[in-house]
C-alpha cells in the first residue's frame, strides 16, 4: 500500500458515508457557481454586444427545448447516476457530452481498475476519470480554438471529411464489440430490434437519443430476465 | 458575406467575447481540478494503490483525445454562424456535440429566425439562442442540486450480494445499457445502409469492431494488457482512417 491505511469494512462504510456527505455538499455549492455563472454568460455577451434577451422569445425557444431535452435528462439521470456516484455525477452533468464520452471513460477506468458499481473505489475511480476526460476536452478545445485560424484549411480539408463524420460510428463499432462480448447472450435481441426499427421506420434513424432510451430500457429488461432465470452465470 | 454579417461576426468573436467564456471555462476546470484532488486524496486514504489512481488517468486522458477532438469539430462547425466564443463555451462544458447543432437550431427556430443563419442573426437574437442553448440543458445539473444527495441514498439503501464474487443485477444492468446504446447506434447505421443506402457509417463501424476484436484478442490471448490503455483510441483512429478510404472508393 502507498500513504494509506488498510480499513476494516466497517470504519471504510463510516469513511464513505462521511465522504459522501462532504461530496454532496461542495458539489452543491460547486453546481449552483457554475450553474450561476453559466446563466450569466448570455447576459454579460449582451453587455458587450448592446442587446439583451428577448424574454417572450427566450420562453417559445426554452419550451421548445426543454420538451425534448428535460425529460431526456431525466432518464440519463436515472440511469446514469447508479454507474458514476456522487462526485462525478456532479462533475459530469455540468461538463457535459455524457453518453458519448464521460459514460464511456468513467466505464472504462472503472473496468481497468476493477472496482464494483456502489463501492468507494468506484466512487473515487469514477470522479477521477471525468475530471481528468472534462480537464483533456477543455485543454484540447483551448488549444484547438488557439489554433483553429491557421488549422482551419487542414480541419476543413474535404479528403479527411469522411473520417471526422464518422468518429461517432468508430467509436460506437469499438465500444459496441467490447460490451457485445461481455453481454454476448442477450447482445443480439436489442441490436436485432433496432436494426429492425431503423429500416421499417427509418425517421427514427435520426431520433438516435429516443431510440437510445427505448433500446437501453429494453436491453436491461432483457437482461434482467436473463438474470432472473440464471442464464447470465459465469 | 457582407459588411453588416462580417460586423456581427467580429463583435461575437472580439476579444470581450473571449474573455467572458474562458472566465465560465476556467471556473468549471477548477471544478475538476477540486474534485479531482479530493478524490485522489481519498483514494490514498483508504489504502488504493498509487498504481491504480494513476492509471485511471492515464487512461481516461487517452479515451478522451480523440472525441476531444471531434468535439473541437463542432466549435468549428458552428462557428460560421455563432462566432467561435459562445460554440467554445458550449462544447467544453455542459453542451453535447450530438445535440448541439439540434438545440441551436430549435433555440433559432424559437426565437422566431427561419435557421441557424448569419445573415437572419442580430444581437438580440444571438443572446437569446445563448440563454435558450445554456437553460435547455440544465436538467441533469438541476436534478443532481435538488435531488442526488437523496436518490445515491436511495440507491446505497438497495441490498448487494455481498462476498460471493458474483455479478449483481446493478453490475448486468450497466453491462445492458451500454449493450443497448451500442446497438441503438449501430441499428441507425444498418437503418441508413438499408433504407438510404448511406454505408460508410456502417462500414466505419464494423472496421471500427474488427480492429478492437484484434485488440481484444491480444490483450486476452498473448496477454498484451498495456494495449488496454489504447485499444479504443486506436480502434476509431484505424476506423476513421479506413473512412476516409472508403469514402473515396465509394
Amino acid at each position: 500500500m502507498d500513504n494509506g491505511k488498510i480499513l476494516s469494512g466497517q470504519e471504510k462504510q463510516s469513511w464513505f458515508a462521511r465522504y459522501n456527505e462532504s461530496m454532496h455538499r461542495e458539489g452543491r455549492i460547486w453546481t449552483v457557481v457554475c450553474l450561476g455563472f453559466l446563466l450569466a454568460v448570455p447576459f454579460l455577451m449582451g453587455l458587450v454586444l448592446g442587446a439583451m434577451p428577448d424574454m417572450n422569445r427566450f420562453l417559445r425557444g426554452f419550451i421548445n427545448v426543454a420538451i425534448i431535452y428535460y425529460p431526456t435528462s431525466l432518464v440519463e439521470y436515472l440511469i446514469y447516476v447508479p454507474m458514476l456516484g456522487a462526485g462525478a455525477s456532479y462533475l459530469s452533468f455540468i461538463t457535459g457530452n455524457l453518453s458519448n464520452l464521460k459514460i464511456p471513460c468513467a466505464i472504462n477506468a472503472r473496468e481497468m481498475a476493477d472496482a464494483r458499481v456502489g463501492t468507494p473505489e468506484n466512487e473515487i475511480i469514477s470522479t477521477l476519470s471525468v475530471a481528468t476526460s472534462s480537464l483533456v476536452t477543455v485543454v484540447v478545445l483551448a488549444l484547438g480554438v488557439l489554433l483553429l485560424v491557421p488549422l482551419q484549411p487542414v480541419l476543413s480539408n474535404p479528403v479527411l471529411t469522411p473520417a471526422f463524420d464518422n468518429v461517432v460510428p468508430a467509436l460506437f463499432g469499438a465500444l459496441g464489440l467490447k460490451y457485445f462480448l461481455k453481454g454476448k447472450k442477450f447482445a443480439a435481441i436489442p441490436l436485432v430490434l433496432s436494426g429492425a426499427v431503423c429500416i421499417l421506420m427509418p425517421s427514427m434513424i435520426r431520433q438516435t437519443s429516443v431510440l437510445l432510451i427505448i433500446i437501453g430500457a429494453l436491453t436491461i429488461g432483457v437482461s434482467f430476465i436473463f438474470y432472473k432465470k440464471g442464464a447470465l452465470e459465469e | 458575406m457582407d459588411i453588416m454579417e462580417a460586423s456581427l461576426l467580429d463583435k461575437l468573436n472580439s476579444p470581450a467575447m473571449y474573455g467572458i467564456v474562458a472566465l465560465a471555462i476556467v471556473l468549471v476546470a477548477a471544478m475538476c481540478v477540486y474534485f479531482m484532488v479530493k478524490s485522489w486524496r481519498a483514494g490514498i486514504q483508504i489504502g488504493m494503490d498509487k498504481n491504480v489512481l494513476r492509471k485511471a488517468i492515464v487512461s481516461s486522458a487517452t479515451f478522451t483525445l480523440l472525441p476531444a477532438f471531434s468535439v473541437l469539430l463542432g466549435v468549428v462547425a458552428l462557428s460560421g454562424s455563432m462566432g467561435i466564443p459562445l460554440p467554445w463555451l458550449r462544447l467544453s462544458v455542459i453542451g453535447n456535440l450530438q445535440y448541439e447543432v439540434n438545440v441551436a437550431e430549435i433555440a433559432a427556430k424559437g426565437v422566431g429566425l427561419s435557421g441557424l443563419k448569419i445573415t437572419e442573426m442580430t444581437p438580440e437574437a444571438f443572446v437569446t439562442i445563448a440563454l435558450v442553448m445554456t437553460a435547455g440543458i440544465l436538467g441533469g445539473a438541476l436534478l443532481c442540486l435538488l435531488t442526488l444527495k437523496a436518490y445515491s441514498k436511495k440507491l446505497s439503501g438497495k441490498p448487494k450480494a455481498a462476498g460471493s464474487g458474483r455479478k449483481t443485477f446493478g453490475d448486468w444492468a450497466m453491462v445492458a445499457m451500454f449493450v443497448g446504446m451500442c446497438a441503438a447506434y449501430i441499428g441507425s447505421y444498418i437503418g441508413q445502409a438499408v433504407a438510404h443506402n448511406v454505408m460508410l457509417p456502417l462500414l466505419t463501424a464494423l472496421v471500427a469492431a474488427s480492429a478492437m476484436a484484434v485488440c481484444e484478442f491480444l490483450e486476452r490471448k498473448k496477454r498484451m494488457h498495456w494495449l488496454e490503455n489504447f485499444d479504443l483510441a486506436a480502434s476509431m483512429l484505424i476506423a476513421m482512417a479506413a473512412s476516409v478510404l472508403l469514402g473515396r472508393v465509394m
